[in-house]
Protein backbone atom coordinates (compact mmCIF):
# COMPACT_ATOMS: atom_id res chain seq x y z
CA UNK A 1 0.00 0.00 0.00
CA UNK A 2 1.75 3.21 -0.94
CA UNK A 3 1.41 6.20 1.64
CA UNK A 4 -0.56 9.10 1.30
CA UNK A 5 0.86 10.95 4.26
CA UNK A 6 2.84 14.30 3.84
CA UNK A 7 1.69 14.97 0.46
CA UNK A 8 1.93 18.42 -0.39
CA UNK A 9 -0.93 20.64 -0.67
CA UNK A 10 0.59 22.51 -3.91
CA UNK A 11 1.77 19.61 -5.92
CA UNK A 12 1.52 21.80 -9.19
CA UNK A 13 3.43 25.22 -9.64
CA UNK A 14 1.07 28.22 -10.68
CA UNK A 15 0.21 27.89 -14.15
CA UNK A 16 1.84 31.36 -14.57
CA UNK A 17 5.47 29.58 -14.57
CA UNK A 18 5.55 26.95 -17.19
CA UNK A 19 3.17 29.76 -19.28
CA UNK A 20 5.88 32.02 -18.69
CA UNK A 21 8.70 29.76 -20.32
CA UNK A 22 6.32 28.87 -22.87
CA UNK A 23 5.62 31.96 -24.36
CA UNK A 24 9.03 33.18 -23.98
CA UNK A 25 9.84 30.39 -26.42
CA UNK A 26 8.75 30.67 -29.43
CA UNK A 27 10.20 34.48 -29.46
CA UNK A 28 13.94 32.96 -29.78
CA UNK A 29 12.07 30.22 -32.60
CA UNK A 30 11.25 33.42 -34.33
CA UNK A 31 14.35 35.10 -33.58
CA UNK A 32 16.32 31.58 -35.26
CA UNK A 33 13.81 31.49 -38.32
CA UNK A 34 14.37 35.45 -39.03
CA UNK A 35 18.49 34.93 -38.83
CA UNK A 36 17.78 31.76 -41.26
CA UNK A 37 15.92 34.18 -44.12
CA UNK A 38 18.52 36.52 -43.62
CA UNK A 39 21.75 35.05 -43.80
CA UNK A 40 20.74 31.54 -44.84
CA UNK A 41 23.87 31.70 -47.60
CA UNK A 42 26.70 31.87 -44.87
CA UNK A 43 24.75 29.71 -42.54
CA UNK A 44 24.12 26.67 -44.77
CA UNK A 45 28.02 27.29 -46.38
CA UNK A 46 29.41 26.02 -43.30
CA UNK A 47 28.45 24.64 -39.87
CA UNK A 48 30.94 26.91 -38.46
CA UNK A 49 29.78 30.17 -39.71
CA UNK A 50 28.70 32.55 -37.10
CA UNK A 51 24.70 32.52 -38.31
CA UNK A 52 24.94 28.74 -37.99
CA UNK A 53 26.14 28.65 -34.60
CA UNK A 54 23.98 31.85 -33.15
CA UNK A 55 20.88 29.82 -35.16
CA UNK A 56 22.01 26.70 -32.85
CA UNK A 57 22.11 28.40 -30.28
CA UNK A 58 18.68 30.19 -30.08
CA UNK A 59 16.38 27.06 -30.90
CA UNK A 60 18.94 24.86 -28.53
CA UNK A 61 18.89 27.55 -25.13
CA UNK A 62 16.11 30.10 -26.63
CA UNK A 63 13.45 27.41 -28.08
CA UNK A 64 13.82 24.17 -26.53
CA UNK A 65 16.00 25.00 -23.33
CA UNK A 66 12.81 27.40 -22.37
CA UNK A 67 10.39 24.21 -22.99
CA UNK A 68 11.81 21.79 -21.57
CA UNK A 69 12.66 23.90 -18.67
CA UNK A 70 8.92 25.27 -18.04
CA UNK A 71 7.92 21.15 -18.88
CA UNK A 72 9.77 19.88 -16.67
CA UNK A 73 8.71 22.28 -13.14
CA UNK A 74 5.29 21.32 -14.36
CA UNK A 75 5.71 18.04 -15.47
CA UNK A 76 7.57 16.57 -12.00
CA UNK A 77 4.66 16.94 -9.73
CA UNK A 78 2.41 15.42 -12.20
CA UNK A 79 4.75 12.26 -13.32
CA UNK A 80 6.85 11.74 -10.41
CA UNK A 81 4.90 13.15 -7.40
CA UNK A 82 7.96 15.02 -6.30
CA UNK A 83 7.46 19.11 -6.79
CA UNK A 84 10.85 21.29 -7.31
CA UNK A 85 11.42 23.37 -4.31
CA UNK A 86 10.71 27.06 -4.52
CA UNK A 87 9.34 26.59 -7.69
CA UNK A 88 8.55 30.22 -8.20
CA UNK A 89 11.75 31.61 -7.39
CA UNK A 90 13.54 29.03 -9.54
CA UNK A 91 11.42 29.84 -12.38
CA UNK A 92 11.51 33.38 -12.22
CA UNK A 93 14.95 32.98 -12.02
CA UNK A 94 15.79 30.41 -14.49
CA UNK A 95 13.00 31.74 -17.56
CA UNK A 96 14.79 35.66 -17.85
CA UNK A 97 18.83 34.14 -17.26
CA UNK A 98 17.99 31.44 -20.33
CA UNK A 99 16.32 34.40 -22.39
CA UNK A 100 19.30 36.84 -21.94
CA UNK A 101 21.53 33.89 -22.11
CA UNK A 102 20.08 32.71 -25.63
CA UNK A 103 20.07 36.28 -26.94
CA UNK A 104 22.92 37.33 -26.04
CA UNK A 105 25.30 34.27 -26.63
CA UNK A 106 23.61 34.55 -30.13
CA UNK A 107 24.56 38.21 -30.78
CA UNK A 108 28.19 37.61 -29.29
CA UNK A 109 28.28 34.39 -31.94
CA UNK A 110 27.49 36.69 -34.52
CA UNK A 111 30.12 39.22 -34.14
CA UNK A 112 28.71 40.71 -30.90
CA UNK A 113 32.05 40.53 -29.37
CA UNK A 114 33.59 38.44 -26.45
CA UNK A 115 31.51 40.81 -23.93
CA UNK A 116 28.53 40.00 -25.12
CA UNK A 117 29.80 35.93 -25.87
CA UNK A 118 30.54 35.78 -22.23
CA UNK A 119 27.50 37.26 -20.70
CA UNK A 120 25.71 35.06 -22.55
CA UNK A 121 27.72 32.16 -21.82
CA UNK A 122 27.33 32.79 -17.74
CA UNK A 123 23.69 33.58 -17.86
CA UNK A 124 22.20 30.55 -19.95
CA UNK A 125 25.06 28.37 -17.39
CA UNK A 126 23.10 29.92 -14.48
CA UNK A 127 19.93 29.52 -15.79
CA UNK A 128 20.96 25.71 -16.29
CA UNK A 129 22.73 25.34 -13.44
CA UNK A 130 19.21 26.50 -11.09
CA UNK A 131 17.17 24.25 -13.36
CA UNK A 132 19.91 21.20 -12.81
CA UNK A 133 20.01 22.14 -9.00
CA UNK A 134 16.28 22.06 -8.08
CA UNK A 135 14.81 19.27 -10.65
CA UNK A 136 17.88 17.31 -9.49
CA UNK A 137 16.24 17.49 -5.68
CA UNK A 138 12.93 16.75 -7.11
CA UNK A 139 14.08 13.86 -8.94
CA UNK A 140 15.58 12.58 -5.59
CA UNK A 141 12.57 13.00 -3.78
CA UNK A 142 10.51 10.94 -6.91
CA UNK A 143 7.88 8.38 -5.95
CA UNK A 144 6.98 7.03 -9.20
CA UNK A 145 7.57 6.70 -13.21
CA UNK A 146 11.51 5.31 -12.14
CA UNK A 147 12.22 5.01 -15.57
CA UNK A 148 11.10 8.01 -16.65
CA UNK A 149 12.76 9.98 -13.51
CA UNK A 150 15.84 8.02 -14.52
CA UNK A 151 15.98 9.60 -17.92
CA UNK A 152 15.65 12.54 -16.51
CA UNK A 153 18.24 12.78 -14.09
CA UNK A 154 21.20 11.60 -17.14
CA UNK A 155 19.17 14.44 -19.22
CA UNK A 156 19.91 16.43 -16.01
CA UNK A 157 23.70 15.12 -15.76
CA UNK A 158 24.02 15.79 -19.52
CA UNK A 159 23.15 19.57 -19.65
CA UNK A 160 25.68 20.17 -16.73
CA UNK A 161 28.01 18.60 -19.10
CA UNK A 162 27.10 20.76 -22.21
CA UNK A 163 27.09 23.66 -20.12
CA UNK A 164 30.58 23.17 -18.55
CA UNK A 165 32.02 22.44 -22.10
CA UNK A 166 29.81 25.68 -23.31
CA UNK A 167 31.95 27.60 -20.84
CA UNK A 168 35.60 26.36 -21.45
CA UNK A 169 34.28 26.46 -25.08
CA UNK A 170 33.23 30.08 -24.85
CA UNK A 171 36.76 30.82 -23.08
CA UNK A 172 38.62 29.94 -25.63
CA UNK A 173 36.66 31.45 -28.65
CA UNK A 174 37.36 34.83 -25.84
CA UNK A 175 41.26 34.09 -26.62
CA UNK A 176 41.70 33.81 -22.90
CA UNK A 177 42.60 29.81 -23.11
CA UNK A 178 43.78 27.60 -25.72
CA UNK A 179 42.10 24.18 -26.83
CA UNK A 180 43.43 20.91 -28.17
CA UNK A 181 41.01 19.67 -31.14
CA UNK A 182 38.75 22.47 -30.80
CA UNK A 183 36.05 21.59 -33.18
CA UNK A 184 36.18 18.02 -31.30
CA UNK A 185 35.37 19.54 -28.30
CA UNK A 186 32.49 21.34 -30.11
CA UNK A 187 31.54 18.64 -31.30
CA UNK A 188 31.03 16.93 -27.72
CA UNK A 189 29.46 19.74 -26.17
CA UNK A 190 26.87 19.56 -29.00
CA UNK A 191 26.14 15.79 -28.79
CA UNK A 192 25.79 16.21 -25.27
CA UNK A 193 23.70 19.37 -25.74
CA UNK A 194 21.53 17.66 -28.51
CA UNK A 195 21.37 14.53 -27.56
CA UNK A 196 22.08 14.35 -24.09
CA UNK A 197 19.60 17.31 -23.06
CA UNK A 198 17.47 17.18 -25.65
CA UNK A 199 17.27 13.67 -26.49
CA UNK A 200 17.31 12.23 -22.78
CA UNK A 201 14.87 14.20 -21.56
CA UNK A 202 12.41 13.88 -24.92
CA UNK A 203 12.81 9.61 -24.42
CA UNK A 204 12.22 10.06 -20.46
CA UNK A 205 9.24 12.41 -21.18
CA UNK A 206 7.90 9.93 -24.04
CA UNK A 207 8.14 6.99 -21.92
CA UNK A 208 4.64 8.63 -20.04
CA UNK A 209 2.96 10.82 -22.40
CA UNK A 210 3.03 9.03 -25.61
CA UNK A 211 0.89 5.83 -23.63
CA UNK A 212 -1.17 9.02 -22.13
CA UNK A 213 -1.88 11.21 -24.37
CA UNK A 214 -2.28 8.33 -27.19
CA UNK A 215 -3.67 5.84 -24.84
CA UNK A 216 -0.63 3.29 -26.02
CA UNK A 217 0.18 0.39 -24.56
CA UNK A 218 3.84 0.64 -22.38
CA UNK A 219 7.20 1.26 -23.84
CA UNK A 220 8.84 -1.92 -23.40
CA UNK A 221 10.40 -2.18 -20.36
CA UNK A 222 13.45 -3.48 -21.71
CA UNK A 223 13.69 -0.45 -23.35
CA UNK A 224 13.22 1.54 -20.85
CA UNK A 225 15.60 0.49 -18.54
CA UNK A 226 18.60 0.46 -20.83
CA UNK A 227 18.09 2.73 -23.38
CA UNK A 228 18.91 6.49 -21.58
CA UNK A 229 21.78 4.88 -19.66
CA UNK A 230 22.98 3.44 -22.70
CA UNK A 231 23.02 6.57 -25.07
CA UNK A 232 24.31 8.34 -21.76
CA UNK A 233 27.52 5.56 -21.84
CA UNK A 234 27.59 6.09 -25.36
CA UNK A 235 28.27 10.04 -24.98
CA UNK A 236 30.52 9.15 -22.46
CA UNK A 237 32.55 7.06 -24.63
CA UNK A 238 32.61 9.40 -27.10
CA UNK A 239 33.93 12.32 -25.01
CA UNK A 240 36.76 9.85 -23.88
CA UNK A 241 37.60 8.99 -26.88
CA UNK A 242 38.97 12.73 -27.43
CA UNK A 243 40.87 12.65 -24.29
CA UNK A 244 42.34 9.30 -25.33
CA UNK A 245 42.54 10.03 -28.63
CA UNK A 246 41.14 6.85 -30.63
CA UNK A 247 39.57 7.29 -33.59
CA UNK A 248 37.67 3.75 -33.57
CA UNK A 249 35.84 4.60 -30.22
CA UNK A 250 34.66 7.98 -31.24
CA UNK A 251 32.68 6.07 -33.91
CA UNK A 252 31.83 3.26 -32.01
CA UNK A 253 29.90 6.07 -29.44
CA UNK A 254 28.25 7.77 -31.96
CA UNK A 255 26.71 4.18 -33.71
CA UNK A 256 25.55 2.93 -30.66
CA UNK A 257 24.00 6.62 -30.06
CA UNK A 258 22.45 6.30 -34.20
CA UNK A 259 21.16 2.79 -32.99
CA UNK A 260 19.62 3.68 -29.70
CA UNK A 261 17.87 6.70 -30.64
CA UNK A 262 17.31 4.59 -33.97
CA UNK A 263 15.33 2.01 -31.55
CA UNK A 264 13.55 4.66 -29.86
CA UNK A 265 11.88 6.70 -32.62
CA UNK A 266 10.85 3.19 -34.30
CA UNK A 267 9.91 1.91 -31.17
CA UNK A 268 7.44 4.72 -30.79
CA UNK A 269 6.20 5.09 -34.13
CA UNK A 270 4.97 0.51 -33.56
CA UNK A 271 3.38 1.95 -30.02
CA UNK A 272 1.37 4.99 -32.03
CA UNK A 273 0.87 2.62 -34.82
CA UNK A 274 -1.27 -0.05 -31.79
CA UNK A 275 -2.72 3.06 -29.99
CA UNK A 276 -6.41 3.00 -29.02
CA UNK A 277 -7.39 6.59 -29.54
CA UNK A 278 -7.51 6.53 -33.52
CA UNK A 279 -7.93 10.15 -33.82
CA UNK A 280 -4.64 11.75 -36.03
CA UNK A 281 -4.15 15.04 -34.37
CA UNK A 282 -1.54 17.68 -34.42
CA UNK A 283 0.42 16.36 -31.84
CA UNK A 284 0.42 12.62 -33.23
CA UNK A 285 1.91 14.46 -36.99
CA UNK A 286 4.42 16.23 -35.07
CA UNK A 287 5.65 12.50 -32.80
CA UNK A 288 5.58 10.95 -36.43
CA UNK A 289 7.41 13.42 -38.18
CA UNK A 290 10.15 13.97 -35.63
CA UNK A 291 10.60 10.07 -34.82
CA UNK A 292 11.04 9.73 -39.18
CA UNK A 293 13.93 12.79 -38.56
CA UNK A 294 15.43 10.72 -36.04
CA UNK A 295 15.18 7.46 -38.59
CA UNK A 296 16.49 9.77 -41.70
CA UNK A 297 19.51 11.43 -39.33
CA UNK A 298 20.76 8.20 -38.53
CA UNK A 299 20.79 6.82 -41.98
CA UNK A 300 22.68 9.67 -42.91
CA UNK A 301 25.31 9.17 -40.28
CA UNK A 302 25.81 6.04 -41.54
CA UNK A 303 25.71 6.78 -45.52
CA UNK A 304 28.63 9.61 -44.14
CA UNK A 305 26.31 12.43 -45.33
CA UNK A 306 26.97 15.91 -44.63
CA UNK A 307 26.98 16.52 -41.08
CA UNK A 308 24.17 20.08 -41.72
CA UNK A 309 21.82 17.80 -43.22
CA UNK A 310 22.15 15.08 -39.99
CA UNK A 311 21.90 18.65 -37.59
CA UNK A 312 19.13 20.05 -39.86
CA UNK A 313 17.24 16.73 -39.03
CA UNK A 314 17.69 16.23 -35.72
CA UNK A 315 17.49 20.22 -34.38
CA UNK A 316 14.80 21.59 -36.71
CA UNK A 317 12.98 17.55 -37.51
CA UNK A 318 13.22 16.02 -34.08
CA UNK A 319 13.87 18.30 -31.35
CA UNK A 320 11.68 21.64 -32.30
CA UNK A 321 8.80 19.16 -33.96
CA UNK A 322 8.62 16.77 -31.35
CA UNK A 323 8.30 19.86 -28.03
CA UNK A 324 6.41 22.29 -30.56
CA UNK A 325 3.82 18.89 -30.52
CA UNK A 326 3.88 17.88 -26.89
CA UNK A 327 3.29 21.76 -26.23
CA UNK A 328 -0.35 21.72 -27.90
CA UNK A 329 -0.94 18.96 -25.32
CA UNK A 330 0.92 20.03 -22.22
CA UNK A 331 -1.08 23.87 -22.74
CA UNK A 332 -4.72 23.06 -22.95
CA UNK A 333 -4.07 19.94 -20.52
CA UNK A 334 -2.93 22.75 -18.26
CA UNK A 335 -5.52 25.80 -18.40
CA UNK A 336 -8.05 22.57 -18.06
CA UNK A 337 -6.69 21.27 -14.73
CA UNK A 338 -5.83 24.42 -12.91
CA UNK A 339 -9.41 25.86 -14.01
CA UNK A 340 -11.13 22.46 -12.67
CA UNK A 341 -8.46 22.65 -9.13
CA UNK A 342 -9.17 26.64 -8.99
CA UNK A 343 -13.24 25.52 -9.31
CA UNK A 344 -13.28 22.32 -7.08
CA UNK A 345 -11.44 24.01 -4.27
CA UNK A 346 -13.67 27.26 -4.62
CA UNK A 347 -16.97 25.90 -4.43
CA UNK A 348 -17.92 28.12 -6.87
CA UNK A 349 -19.13 25.04 -9.91
CA UNK A 350 -21.62 27.29 -11.49
CA UNK A 351 -19.44 27.67 -14.47
CA UNK A 352 -18.51 24.91 -16.87
CA UNK A 353 -14.90 24.31 -17.76
CA UNK A 354 -14.76 24.49 -21.58
CA UNK A 355 -12.95 21.15 -23.44
CA UNK A 356 -9.47 20.96 -23.66
CA UNK A 357 -9.86 21.73 -27.56
CA UNK A 358 -11.69 24.70 -26.63
CA UNK A 359 -8.38 25.90 -25.48
CA UNK A 360 -6.04 24.94 -28.53
CA UNK A 361 -8.10 23.62 -31.63
CA UNK A 362 -6.47 21.11 -33.65
CA UNK A 363 -6.66 23.02 -37.03
CA UNK A 364 -5.10 25.81 -36.64
CA UNK A 365 -2.00 23.53 -34.74
CA UNK A 366 -2.20 21.77 -38.08
CA UNK A 367 -1.56 24.74 -39.90
CA UNK A 368 1.51 25.21 -37.28
CA UNK A 369 2.62 21.70 -38.35
CA UNK A 370 2.28 22.69 -41.97
CA UNK A 371 4.48 25.61 -42.30
CA UNK A 372 6.66 23.82 -39.67
CA UNK A 373 7.37 21.06 -42.28
CA UNK A 374 7.68 23.69 -44.82
CA UNK A 375 10.28 25.24 -42.72
CA UNK A 376 12.08 21.58 -42.48
CA UNK A 377 12.03 20.56 -46.22
CA UNK A 378 12.80 23.99 -47.28
CA UNK A 379 15.89 24.12 -45.14
CA UNK A 380 17.14 20.37 -45.86
CA UNK A 381 16.48 21.33 -49.63
CA UNK A 382 18.32 24.43 -49.46
CA UNK A 383 21.07 22.43 -48.65
CA UNK A 384 21.07 21.92 -52.67
CA UNK A 385 19.10 24.85 -53.59
CA UNK A 386 20.63 27.64 -51.11
CA UNK A 387 18.07 30.15 -52.60
CA UNK A 388 15.02 27.75 -50.67
CA UNK A 389 16.53 28.86 -47.18
CA UNK A 390 14.51 32.31 -47.66
CA UNK A 391 11.16 30.45 -48.05
CA UNK A 392 12.08 28.09 -44.99
CA UNK A 393 13.09 31.23 -42.64
CA UNK A 394 9.44 32.67 -43.41
CA UNK A 395 7.79 28.89 -43.37
CA UNK A 396 9.82 28.85 -39.85
CA UNK A 397 8.63 32.22 -38.93
CA UNK A 398 5.19 31.73 -39.63
CA UNK A 399 5.36 28.41 -37.42
CA UNK A 400 6.90 30.21 -34.45
CA UNK A 401 4.41 33.16 -34.60
CA UNK A 402 1.27 30.49 -35.01
CA UNK A 403 2.68 28.62 -31.90
CA UNK A 404 3.33 31.37 -29.75
CA UNK A 405 -0.52 32.60 -30.87
CA UNK A 406 -1.95 29.60 -30.05
CA UNK A 407 -0.44 29.55 -26.47
CA UNK A 408 -1.50 32.87 -25.93
CA UNK A 409 -4.63 32.30 -27.34
CA UNK A 410 -4.97 29.72 -24.15
CA UNK A 411 -4.13 32.03 -21.91
CA UNK A 412 -6.45 34.61 -22.71
CA UNK A 413 -8.93 31.96 -22.85
CA UNK A 414 -8.05 30.45 -19.42
CA UNK A 415 -8.00 33.86 -17.92
CA UNK A 416 -11.48 34.66 -19.14
CA UNK A 417 -12.76 31.53 -17.76
CA UNK A 418 -11.24 31.75 -14.52
CA UNK A 419 -12.40 35.18 -14.22
CA UNK A 420 -15.94 33.86 -14.46
CA UNK A 421 -15.52 31.46 -11.88
CA UNK A 422 -13.72 34.05 -9.58
CA UNK A 423 -17.25 36.14 -10.15
CA UNK A 424 -19.49 32.98 -9.57
CA UNK A 425 -20.98 32.46 -6.31
CA UNK A 426 -20.67 29.03 -4.46
CA UNK A 427 -22.28 26.23 -5.03
CA UNK A 428 -22.39 22.77 -4.13
CA UNK A 429 -23.99 21.57 -7.75
CA UNK A 430 -22.13 19.47 -9.66
CA UNK A 431 -23.19 21.50 -13.04
CA UNK A 432 -19.58 22.62 -14.30
CA UNK A 433 -18.88 18.69 -14.33
CA UNK B 1 -20.05 -0.22 -0.95
CA UNK B 2 -17.22 0.17 -3.45
CA UNK B 3 -18.07 1.51 -6.48
CA UNK B 4 -16.29 0.60 -9.55
CA UNK B 5 -14.43 2.98 -12.06
CA UNK B 6 -11.77 2.01 -15.12
CA UNK B 7 -9.97 4.94 -16.08
CA UNK B 8 -7.11 2.80 -17.59
CA UNK B 9 -8.26 3.50 -21.26
CA UNK B 10 -9.09 6.94 -21.59
CA UNK B 11 -6.59 9.70 -22.46
CA UNK B 12 -6.40 13.13 -20.13
CA UNK B 13 -8.16 14.74 -18.63
CA UNK B 14 -11.56 12.17 -19.10
CA UNK B 15 -9.59 9.84 -16.12
CA UNK B 16 -9.46 13.21 -13.81
CA UNK B 17 -13.14 14.38 -14.93
CA UNK B 18 -14.64 10.89 -14.80
CA UNK B 19 -13.45 10.53 -11.46
CA UNK B 20 -14.52 13.94 -10.14
CA UNK B 21 -17.97 13.28 -11.42
CA UNK B 22 -18.31 9.85 -9.86
CA UNK B 23 -17.55 11.30 -6.63
CA UNK B 24 -20.42 13.74 -6.63
CA UNK B 25 -22.64 10.65 -7.30
CA UNK B 26 -21.02 8.69 -4.27
CA UNK B 27 -23.41 8.32 -2.24
CA UNK B 28 -22.69 8.63 1.70
CA UNK B 29 -20.53 5.91 3.42
CA UNK B 30 -19.46 4.72 -0.22
CA UNK B 31 -15.84 4.46 -1.43
CA UNK B 32 -15.10 5.15 -5.13
CA UNK B 33 -12.56 2.19 -6.25
CA UNK B 34 -10.72 3.51 -9.42
CA UNK B 35 -8.21 1.32 -12.10
CA UNK B 36 -5.84 3.87 -13.78
CA UNK B 37 -2.64 2.77 -15.48
CA UNK B 38 -0.42 5.32 -13.89
CA UNK B 39 -0.84 6.86 -10.28
CA UNK B 40 -2.66 10.19 -10.41
CA UNK B 41 -0.39 12.79 -8.11
CA UNK B 42 -2.54 15.69 -9.61
CA UNK B 43 -5.75 14.04 -8.37
CA UNK B 44 -3.84 14.22 -4.88
CA UNK B 45 -4.39 17.75 -4.26
CA UNK B 46 -7.99 18.15 -5.48
CA UNK B 47 -9.30 15.35 -2.94
CA UNK B 48 -7.11 16.64 -0.23
CA UNK B 49 -8.71 20.26 -0.76
CA UNK B 50 -12.39 18.46 -1.11
CA UNK B 51 -12.34 16.33 1.77
CA UNK B 52 -11.63 13.10 0.88
CA UNK B 53 -9.08 10.69 2.00
CA UNK B 54 -7.47 7.61 -0.91
CA UNK B 55 -5.64 4.78 -0.38
CA UNK B 56 -3.02 3.76 -3.65
CA UNK B 57 -2.05 0.27 -4.24
CA UNK B 58 -0.16 -1.15 -7.13
CA UNK B 59 2.70 -0.12 -9.59
CA UNK B 60 3.52 1.28 -12.86
CA UNK B 61 1.12 0.02 -15.45
CA UNK B 62 -1.55 -0.99 -12.93
CA UNK B 63 -2.81 1.37 -10.01
CA UNK B 64 -6.01 0.76 -7.40
CA UNK B 65 -6.80 4.28 -5.37
CA UNK B 66 -9.60 3.70 -3.38
CA UNK B 67 -11.43 6.67 -2.40
CA UNK B 68 -13.97 8.00 0.33
CA UNK B 69 -14.80 11.25 2.00
CA UNK B 70 -13.90 11.79 5.51
CA UNK B 71 -14.33 16.02 6.32
CA UNK B 72 -16.45 18.71 4.17
CA UNK B 73 -14.30 20.36 1.44
CA UNK B 74 -11.92 23.12 2.20
CA UNK B 75 -12.75 26.35 0.25
CA UNK B 76 -10.00 28.47 0.40
CA UNK B 77 -10.27 29.76 -3.40
CA UNK B 78 -6.34 29.21 -4.14
CA UNK B 79 -5.03 27.31 -6.73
Amino acid sequence: MLSTAGLSLEQAPPIHIPFRFFLTAPLFLLAAALLLALKGDSLLASRWSPAALAVTHLIVVGFLGQVMSGALLQMLPVVAGSPVPSVRLVGGTVNPLLAVGAGMLAWGLLGGGGMALSVGAVCASLGFLVLVLSAGLALLRARGAPQTVRAMGLALGSLLVAVVLGLVLTEALSGRIWILQFPAWVDVHLAWGLLGWVGLLVMGVAFQVVPMFHVTPPYPKWLSFWLPPLAAAALLLGTLRLVSDTYEAGVAATGVLALAFSLFALVTLGLQARRERKRVDATLLHWWSAMVCVLLAALCWLLAGPPVVTGILLLLGAGVGVVSGMLFKIVPFLAWFHLQHRQLTSGKLQVRVPNMLTFLPDRPARLQLACHLLALVGTLAAWAVPVLIVPAGIALALSAALLGGLILRALVRFRRVAMAIEASPPSTHPEAM
Amino acid sequence: MDVPLDVSALEPPEPMRQILEALFDLADGDRLCVRHRREPFPLYDILQRMGYAWETSGSEGRFQILIWRTAPPVTDGSD
